[in-house]
């Protein structure tokens, strides 16, 4: 009985321990922006799914890709039928790693400089990245924040012939996530 | 008036229509009403969240890009600045609940302090899809 009592106890320390050292959201940010000489496309979603593991640094995020909103509702259907392709590709992921952890104390509130590396994957194509960002800790969350640019051709989404040189084949991107313990 | 002039206004006129046309219910064309639209489909909470959970969101049946109506439990309201989430919670996964989340149109946030976690309510959206843990709806509205 004692025995089951210490193994209840060890297990239960490890479980919360386990859990204090994961953050997430389901309400992050990103937004992406570019200006081309014919248009100025924005684009924001509200609905990100965001993890970050402060003991490993692995940080992910998942994006819907229906679910951003444009203002011009021509552009949202581009973006959906002709750009991402998103009834075949529904998500964009980021799966890294902190790479400077030692440069960051998640037990201590502040803003530290962040270097993630990892695979993102959009359309349907995987790139290696190397995103800058901060980590804002306090006591209640963490929030991550960066802003990073991709090349559209590095995806495979092509630009209409028409429209060729008048959209930017770069746009930029930022994340902005805030990160709470997960309970349970 | 002589011909060519006839012919020249005539060919302006129509140009200008069918560029008015095409900027405004073209290039700026408005976005769909998803508030006022009739639903593409009609549907329960829990059966909601166990199609996609079971993987039967296939091309027969997708739900992916619809307007769904749906009644069911609200479990909690979540905020994203001035945004409102309502979360309807059916089943525990390795980072959290997971279920679905209906984020508000702004003027529905006023009837938020009349609910009460439980509550059975109606609601219309448009659906993004699942992203592996919860069904996103956006642009939603109370009905009842």
């Amino acid at each position: 009985m004692k025995k089951l009592t210490l193994l209840l106890i060890i297990s239960l320390t490890f479980f919360q321990y386990g859990n204090a050292q994961r953050y997430l959201t389901k309400n992050g940010q990103i937004s992406f922006f570019s200006d081309g000489p014919l248009e100025k496309i924005e684009a924001q979603n509200n609905q990100v799914n965001s993890v970050l593991d402060v003991k490993s640094g692995d940080f992910v995020y998942k994006v819907l890709m229906k679910s951003f909103l444009f203002e011009k509702a021509l552009m949202q259907e581009h973006f959906n039928e002709n750009y991402v392709e998103s009834d075949q590709f529904p998500n964009a992921t980021f799966v890294g790693k902190i790479t400077n952890p030692e440069a960051i104390d998640f037990t201590k509130p502040g803003t530290y400089d962040a270097i993630v590396e990892g695979k993102l994957t959009i359309h349907g194509v995987t790139k290696p990245v190397k995103e800058q960002g901060t980590f804002q800790v306090s006591t209640e969350a963490i929030v991550g924040k960066s802003v990073f640019k991709i090349k559209l051709a590095d995806y495979h989404i092509s630009i209409p012939g028409a429209v060729t040189g008048k959209i930017a084949e770069e746009i930029e991107i930022r994340v902005d996530v805030r990160l709470d313990p997960l309970k349970f | 008036m002589k011909k060519w002039k006839i012919f020249l206004i005539t060919t302006l006129s129509i140009g200008i229509i069918a560029g008015i046309y095409v900027w405004f219910f073209m290039v700026n064309k408005p976005h769909r009403d998803i508030e006022q639209a009739l639903p593409d489909y009609t549907e329960t909470a829990e059966n909601l969240y166990a199609h996609y959970a079971n993987g039967l969101n296939t091309e027969t049946k997708n739900y992916d890009g619809a307007i769904i109506r749906f009644s069911g439990k609200v479990t909690k309201i979540e905020s994203v600045d001035s945004l409102k989430v309502l979360v309807f919670v059916f089943n525990e996964g390795v980072f959290g609940d997971e279920g679905i989340r209906c984020t508000l149109l702004p003027w529905h946030n006023k009837n938020i302090p009349d609910l009460i976690p439980d509550q059975p309510i109606t609601i219309k959206g448009f659906c993004s899809g699942y992203n592996g843990t919860d069904i996103i709806l956006q642009q939603c509205s109370i009905i009842n």
